[in-house]
């Protein structure tokens, strides 16, 4: 029992690390109405970036960590000046298919620039976890499961509550509308791509703390793809409850269905949930439903 | 646009696809030439031809359901391997000849396409991109994880070479022949669809699908049905693609692969036959040229290895998809189409 109990714990926790990589997918939506494909991409830039920072020029982590949030937000409004800036009213077509290209691109860069090999990844969390009972939780889930529940409560004051907030939701509506009323697209989508790149940052601070680094640690951004789904792509908040359920039924699967059957279903899982919920309900749990005029 | 003075009289001429007599000449002179192929030029040549065709196959399917019908659609990789893995079990196990085993494999993947073309019943554009990347991730699933003596697991499967009245099918120049006749009916075929009924019902389901719905067009019908003609063509390129390379194995159909065949129709042009295969020929080209160039680079930056291939791929190819949808979203095949006209009605501006 008392394993089962952890099992549904430590799930919960990598579930909202899902629910973290995937609130960058969420910021970029909603502030843009750009379907990100290359947000593991960013996580790894994330990753790369505070590595090169900490290992590399060694400096402490108090000094790199800000210095890093700082340098991924510029690579974000790089990546938007760039690639998206031009395609504002565009068809959602082009959007997605650019940055599909930048899934690609970013992966092949990221190749070219450090390498396959493998990296330390500096201990950023502490590595004990912490003991309740027979219990153990990691503790660099735990930091970062409170991280996500902050972030998450925040963004989403942000989005519904204040008036910029509000001006990136018009412009995740419609970009020509929302431009016609005086609001900056422009604006609006650099600053999605600048805290969409951070979050991915911190992401990957979570994720990779005390571990090794490599370009395939972006799978991540896949793993986390049916949680943005789940949750409905526009719901920030949701992306807890989100989380947590697709985590859960993971982490249960991982540990008592697949010794059964003898497989990896695990990983397969948060994508079968997906299918499901899209069939039923394709705007997801919390997402806005829209109706369309010919 | 036809040239002054060419005008269909009749529905039948109206409805043809080789329109002039120039046309005419200009396909005889392509097929000639490509039927003459490995007697004119190196093996290796013809090595890469047969990868064209194979993938011409694979990238004209994706045309038809992504350029025609709208869906888009990142799981052809999974739809070819659905069909590769279907010949390359067939005829191991079976031994059944390759004239049944392809058509069955185009089939199967048809089946497993289809499957996924329902929720499009529900869902479209991006989300629609996200089940279609679930594809891929399940059928990764299912080769890794089913009993290995039915997938071959993680080793893959070796197959036997196509063998038809006691001629076997091996080596570039006997594969090139089975290759272009098999590539030759895909596109005849790809004409025919995209000018029938169906065809027309895709264009307007692409164009507007609330709109092609009140019409009278049966909408989830159609996109379910774009997938299974997309996912036909993938499967009937994965059976050619493991009787050439003799061997299937789940690293050779991945979502890579799946960005490679979108970044064909993209670079050749959305909505016509002819640009998506001029698509393949170009990334084609680039492919092998990283391929021949990247290991000289290799050598000069040697903590690479022999990664640089893929990196530089995934550079190149990632820079040509973005470029197209910021420079010309419409592809190379609309370009020439302007020049085309231009040139025919010049000196006039219209």
């Amino acid at each position: 029992m008392v394993y089962f109990i952890n099992d549904i714990i430590t799930g919960a926790l990598i579930g909202l690390l899902y629910a973290l990589v995937a609130m960058g997918f969420v910021v970029i939506y909603r502030a843009s109405k750009v379907f990100n494909f290359a947000q593991g991409e960013l996580v790894i830039i994330g990753g790369f970036i505070v590595w090169f920072t900490t290992m590399q020029v060694g400096l402490s982590l108090w000094l790199s960590i800000p210095l890093s949030l700082v340098l991924a937000g510029l690579v974000g409004y790089a990546i938007e000046r760039i690639f998206l800036t031009k395609l504002i009213g565009e068809s959602v077509f082009s959007m997605v298919m650019v940055t599909v290209g930048l899934l690609i691109l970013l992966r092949g860069l990221v190749l070219l620039l450090f390498g396959p090999a493998v990296r330390p990844f500096p201990i950023i969390f502490p590595l004990k976890p912490l003991f309740l009972g027979d219990m153990l939780i990691p503790m660099n889930l735990l930091i970062g499961g409170i991280i996500t529940v902050v972030a998450a409560v925040g963004l989403s004051w942000f989005f519904n509550r204040t008036r910029s907030g509000l001006r990136m939701t018009a412009v995740a509506e419609d970009h020509v509308v929302a431009s016609s009323m005086g609001i900056s697209v422009k604006g609006s989508i650099a600053f999605a791509w600048i805290l969409g790149s951070i979050l991915s940052t911190i992401g990957a601070m979570i994720f990779l703390s005390g571990k090794s680094l490599t370009f395939l640690a972006s799978d991540i951004g896949f793993a986390a793809l049916p949680v943005a789904l789940f949750a409905g792509l526009e719901s920030i908040g949701g992306l807890i409850l989100a989380g947590v359920i697709i985590g859960v039924a993971q982490s249960l699967t991982t540990n008592y269905l697949d010794p059964m059957i003898g497989g990896s279903l695990g990983s397969v899982v948060p994508y079968i949930i997906m299918l499901a919920i899209l069939l039923v309900r394709p705007t997801g749990l919390f997402g806005w439903r829209t109706i369309e005029r010919v | 646009m036809d040239p002054s003075g060419i005008f269909p009289t009749s529905y039948r001429t109206d409805r043809r696809v080789v329109r002039t007599r120039w046309q005419m000449a200009a396909l005889a002179l392509f097929v000639g030439l490509m039927l003459a192929a490995p007697y004119l030029v190196s093996g290796r040549i013809v090595a890469i031809l047969n990868m064209m065709m194979i993938s011409a196959v694979i990238a004209v399917g994706l045309q038809i359901c992504t350029g025609y019908a709208g869906q888009i659609n990142l799981g052809q990789a999974a739809f070819m391997g659905v069909g590769a893995y279907t010949a390359a079990i067939l005829a191991s196990k079976t031994g059944l000849t390759f004239l049944l085993t392809i058509p069955l494999a185009g089939f199967s993947a048809a089946l497993f396409g289809f499957l996924f073309g329902l929720t499009a019943a529900r869902i479209k554009g991006f989300y629609l991109a996200l089940t279609t990347i679930a594809a891929q991730f399940i059928f990764h699933f299912a080769v890794l994880n089913l009993p290995s003596n039915w997938m071959g697991g993680s080793n893959g499967i070796t197959v036997p070479p196509a063998e038809l009245f006691g001629l076997r099918f091996v080596g570039e120049t006997a594969q090139f022949y089975m290759n272009f006749a098999v590539t030759a009916i895909m596109i005849a075929g790809a004409f025919g669809i995209v000018r029938s009924r169906f065809g027309r019902a895709f264009v307007a389901v692409r164009d507007d699908d609330v709109a092609a719905g009140i019409m009278g067009i049966n909408v989830a019908a159609t996109k379910a049905n774009a997938f299974l003609i997309g996912a036909f063509y993938a499967g009937v390129g994965g059976a050619l693609w493991a009787y050439m390379i003799r061997f299937v194995g789940v690293d050779q159909f991945t979502l890579f692969h799946s960005i490679f065949f979108v970044a064909m129709i993209i670079v050749g042009g959305m909505g016509s036959i002819v640009g998506a295969l001029v698509g393949v020929f170009i990334i084609r080209m680039i492919q092998e040229i990283i391929a021949t160039v990247g290991p000289n680079i290799a050598d000069s930056v040697s903590f690479l290895g022999g990664d640089i291939v893929f990196a530089g791929m995934n550079v190149i190819l990632g820079g040509v998809i973005a470029l197209f949808m910021i420079l010309e979203p419409k592809g190379l095949m609309h370009r020439w189409n302007i020049m085309k006209s231009s040139y025919r009605i010049w000196p006039f501006p219209y």
